[in-house]
């Protein structure tokens, strides 16, 4: 139920005051078909990722972490 | 002492000093406490430590109370759930003499044809099952919702709680201690539960210790967190470890009869029979193999009771008392009733013997409560105390094997024979263990039963299923309790709508004034004369910097690099798939920063969405959220600038502050930004103001507006307002997957700009035809308020090409409009020839009202 964020600005935080913002990944594409894969086909491969996080109850800051999405381990 | 009488059914029970519900009931001479799930069987006090179903009765409307851990109180209303006409003479009971007809997945099996017969049987069996009535009309209660790190939970204050505690206090761990019930409660009184209590005054005086008792734990997560409640508590504990000193409760075992009134585990019966001084019967067998069991025998007979014969190992005949019989390695084969034990059949030596009595006391082994270790096996849980216990094997020869569901050893077997070869897949078809006691009876009894009938050689831990939260029963209020948590907005002017009437409701996660008595007469003040809406809850947020006007160029589609100091536009925000996700209004200064206003509802995506790009991008941004700041206010209407020139020395003439312009301007001495918006579709000035002056503000507006009839409106007014103009509200009117093309807001996007989010998707999208747009429409002889119309499906001849987003019937056009999204044939609407219920449908240009926007440029 509860993960802990490691939030660099506020430190552990549980997972409830966050919000997932979903894998890390580039911003555009080379072209228009590699675009829709970037945004509809995340790899959502079990074992770690980088992944995009949003300190929405505390400091609202969006940061990069690694978290293993079968184990929760973070790092 | 008789402290007062509790009500049971209608009749008056006296409570003594230290009664259960439970006690004073049995010494008033009920034996049927409750009627079993299916067969409706009798069922009487079995464990005495708030594990069985058997208790359970409904207090004070609320069913489902184990009355055997239930303080009694006088005044009480005590009845028993299940049963009709009642639970002493349940006419269901042939459900019993049914049994061998209604197997294991009964109604699976039965129920599924004909298939129309489904839904009356399923009436009926619902009827027939539950465990009481839930209470009509009553006020929710309020759950408190708080999390607790520490470092060591533990759960379960009995001595090894109680130890476990003060050691880790000790080790200058801060420690969190939870017991289902209040500290001793499950004692008998005596030396231990004197030991008890000073152990416990002991945690108590350690400042490391917080001490939540009748707080159960109900289920361990990950991370882990433990979540423990009490009937007005809900904590989420997060501990760095976990200590489980929950104990063991005596093994429950499946032979025949053994769910008959009369049968009694030993904690149940000594706790009778020293703690309430009540009898549990004139004659008593007892069946004792363990330490504890010899315990309960004494107590029995020090307290009176008349036990017939002891069932014992040779070990333990030494402490057998002399008035009762010793029967050396007997095995009890049977309980006979009817209705209650009447008499057990005992195996001596070969030989079969009838033994009458009329209470059979069994301390046959312990099985320790280990369900919170069994749902979380990764997490850092240590079991001390009787909870660490192997434990024993019950023995599984007929009878039920779970109480709370009726799963009698014969069910077992049959499922077995379908298949259903392991303790897991027995648990999911026959529903045993998923009863109110959760396993704690009967896990073990069906673990066996399947560990004996499978290779397995190892019965242990291994046939026991996996737990699963609650681990104990716990309210749906309690479970529901972060739904009551609700944080209501409140813009600076909430007292001032209150006291002008206004009917206020969400919008957005603020309360916000709908109406203030008649919306008609609202609207026409807008659109004749003058009128105030209160829009401080509106996202304003200051977007500054070195980068902001990279930020605002890539974050909106829409064209922004030319927008001069001083003016606004509309602007949309896509998402990354080129779907519209908000949208706003965009005000440029001349020093390259900007002030952005976004939906109500929207404002708090919109701060993330501008967070996001920041971030990403890798830009230099200040980002000021400034709504719970600003208060402001909408002065809209043909009238609005007569009511403000009075009350400010600043120009606010079409050449100073034209459409789509802004500027800081001071009105009846209050700093404002005002922008020239045109939602309503008139003359519009939205003055954002320093939210502590709104009352202010708004009192000076409305004075100087009363000349000219102006009136507050609220958001059913402009609803009608908006939709004249054809404005669309995201969310309201678009889907999740509508592109500005769909929409029709294409003017709203610059395809030229090199980037902008969403830029790819519409390029590759643009090649698709688009299979559905947003249009406008026209009713006719439809409903005479139009608005019944919002949600409808709109239908081409007998197909459904579309749904109604909103609609109202307008006073000014005389007719009634709506919005619709509508499926295109090649690219093309349908001309005509749609409908919407009852009404004609065509498809209409937006805006319906003033297309050329005269009246808002004033």
């Amino acid at each position: 139920m509860t993960v802990r964020i490691p939030c660099p600005t506020c430190g552990e935080r549980p997972h409830t005051e966050f919000t997932f913002g979903g894998q890390a990944r580039p911003h555009a594409a080379d072209d228009t078909e590699a675009d829709f894969a970037r945004v509809f086909l995340p790899d959502n491969d079990p074992g770690s990722a980088r992944e995009r996080w949003f300190h929405t109850m505390g400091c609202r800051t969006w940061f990069e972490l690694t978290r293993d999405a079968t184990t929760n381990r973070i790092g | 002492m008789t402290r007062g009488t509790l009500r049971f059914e209608g009749r008056g029970i006296p409570v003594e000093d230290g009664d259960t519900v439970a006690s004073a009931l049995f010494r008033a001479g009920v034996r049927t406490f409750s009627r079993s799930l299916k067969s409706r069987r009798r069922r009487g006090l079995y464990c005495g430590t708030g594990e069985c179903p058997n208790c359970t009765v409904t207090v004070d409307d609320l069913p489902g109370v184990r009355s055997c851990v239930t303080p009694a109180e006088a005044g009480m209303r005590v009845e028993r759930g299940r049963g009709w006409p009642s639970a002493e003479h349940d006419l269901l009971h042939v459900t019993d003499l049914m049994h061998p007809l209604m197997p294991v997945g009964f109604y699976m099996k039965t129920f599924v044809r004909p298939r129309f017969a489904w839904p009356a049987a399923e009436r009926l069996i619902r009827r027939a099952t539950g465990s009481g009535r839930l209470p009509e009309g009553r006020e929710p209660s309020r759950t408190i919702v708080r999390h607790a790190h520490v470092d060591a939970l533990v759960v379960g204050a009995g001595a090894a709680g109680l130890s476990a505690a003060l050691e880790s206090a000790r080790a200058s761990e801060r420690v969190l201690l939870c017991d289902a019930f209040p500290i001793g409660s499950q004692v008998a009184p005596g030396p231990a539960l004197d030991a008890l209590h000073a152990h416990e005054a002991e945690v108590r005086a350690e400042p490391a210790i917080e001490v939540l008792d009748g707080h159960a734990a109900l289920g361990v997560y990950d991370g882990p967190t433990v979540a423990v409640a009490s009937a007005g508590e809900l904590v989420q504990v997060h501990p760095r470890r976990i200590v489980l000193a929950t104990g063991a409760t005596e093994m429950h075992e499946a032979f025949p009869g053994n769910d008959l009134p009369g049968v009694w585990l030993g904690r149940a019966a000594s706790r009778m029979a020293a703690r309430h001084g009540v009898s549990i019967g004139a004659r008593l067998v007892v069946v004792a193999s363990t330490d504890e069991g010899l315990e309960h025998l004494g107590t029995l007979v020090a307290a009176g009771a008349n036990v017939t014969a002891a069932v014992v190992p040779a070990a333990f005949v030494d402490g057998v008392p002399p008035s009762a019989e010793a029967i050396v390695d007997g095995e009890l084969v049977s309980a006979r009733g009817p209705g209650r034990v009447r008499s057990v059949i005992v195996r001596e030596r070969g030989q079969e013997r009838r033994l009458p009595c009329d209470a059979l006391v069994l301390s046959t082994g312990l099985a320790p409560r280990d369900e919170l270790v069994r749902m979380a096996p990764g997490e850092p849980i240590e079991l001390v105390g009787d909870a660490a216990l192997a434990g024993d094997v019950p023995r599984v020869a007929g009878g039920y094997i779970c109480l709370c569901e009726d799963v009698s050893a014969h069910d077992a077997e049959q499922a077995w024979a379908e298949g259903f070869r392991s303790a897991e897949i027995l648990k999911r078809y026959t529903t045993a263990t998923m009863g109110p006691c959760r396993g704690a009876m009967c896990g073990r009894a069906l673990a066996a039963f399947a560990a004996a009938r499978s290779d397995q050689t190892d019965r242990g831990a291994p046939g026991r299923t996996t737990a699963r939260p609650p681990s104990r029963p716990v309210a749906l209020e309690t479970l529901a309790a972060s739904v009551h948590e609700v944080i209501e907005k409140r813009t600076s002017l909430h007292e001032t709508h209150l006291a002008a009437g206004a009917e206020l409701g969400w919008s957005g996660g603020w309360k916000r004034p709908f109406a203030y008595g008649d919306p008609k007469d609202e609207y026409a003040a807008v659109r004749e004369r003058a009128g105030l809406m209160d829009v401080g809850t509106l996202g304003t947020f200051l977007i500054a910097g070195r980068d902001a006007p990279a930020l605002v160029d890539r974050v909106f589609p829409t064209r922004v690099a030319d927008l001069a100091p001083g003016r606004s536009r509309y602007v949309l925000a896509l998402d990354e798939a080129g779907y519209v996700a908000d949208d706003g209004v965009l005000c440029a200064f001349g020093d390259g920063s900007y002030l952005l206003t976004s939906t109500t509802g929207g404002a708090e995506r919109m701060d993330a969405r501008l967070r996001e790009w920041t971030h990403r991008l890798g830009l230099h941004v200040h980002l000021l959220d400034r709504t719970s700041e600003l208060g402001a206010i909408l002065v809209a209407g043909p009238r609005a600038r007569d009511l403000l020139e009075p009350l400010s020395d600043d120009a606010l003439g079409t050449d100073a502050l034209p459409h789509a312009a802004h500027g800081e301007v001071t009105v009846a001495g209050i700093p404002c930004t005002a922008i020239r918006t045109g939602f309503v579709g008139e003359l519009g000035f939205e003055l954002h103001h320093p939210r502590s002056r709104g009352p202010e503000l708004w009192s000076a507006l409305m004075r100087s507006g009363e000349a000219f009839g102006v009136r507050a409106f609220g958001l059913d007014a402009l609803e009608l307002l908006r939709l004249e103009k054809g404005h669309l509200y995201v969310g309201q009117d678009t889907m999740p997957d509508d592109t500005p093309a769909k929409l029709g807001l294409d003017r709203a996007v610059d395809t030229s700009k090199e980037w902008f989010v969403g830029k790819a998707a519409l390029e590759r999208l643009a090649a698709i035809p688009l299979g559905r747009r947003l249009a406008g429409l026209t009713f006719e002889s439809g409903p005479p308020d139009a608005a019944e119309l919002r949600g409808t499906p709109v239908f081409a001849g007998g197909e459904i090409v579309g749904r109604v987003t909103s609609a109202a019937t307008s006073p000014t056009l005389g007719r009634s409009i709506g919005l619709a999204w509508i499926r295109t044939a090649e690219g093309e609407l349908p001309a005509d020839g749609l409908r919407a219920g009852d009404a004609l449908a065509t498809v209409a240009p937006t805006p319906f009202y003033d297309p050329d926007g005269e009246r808002l440029r004033g």
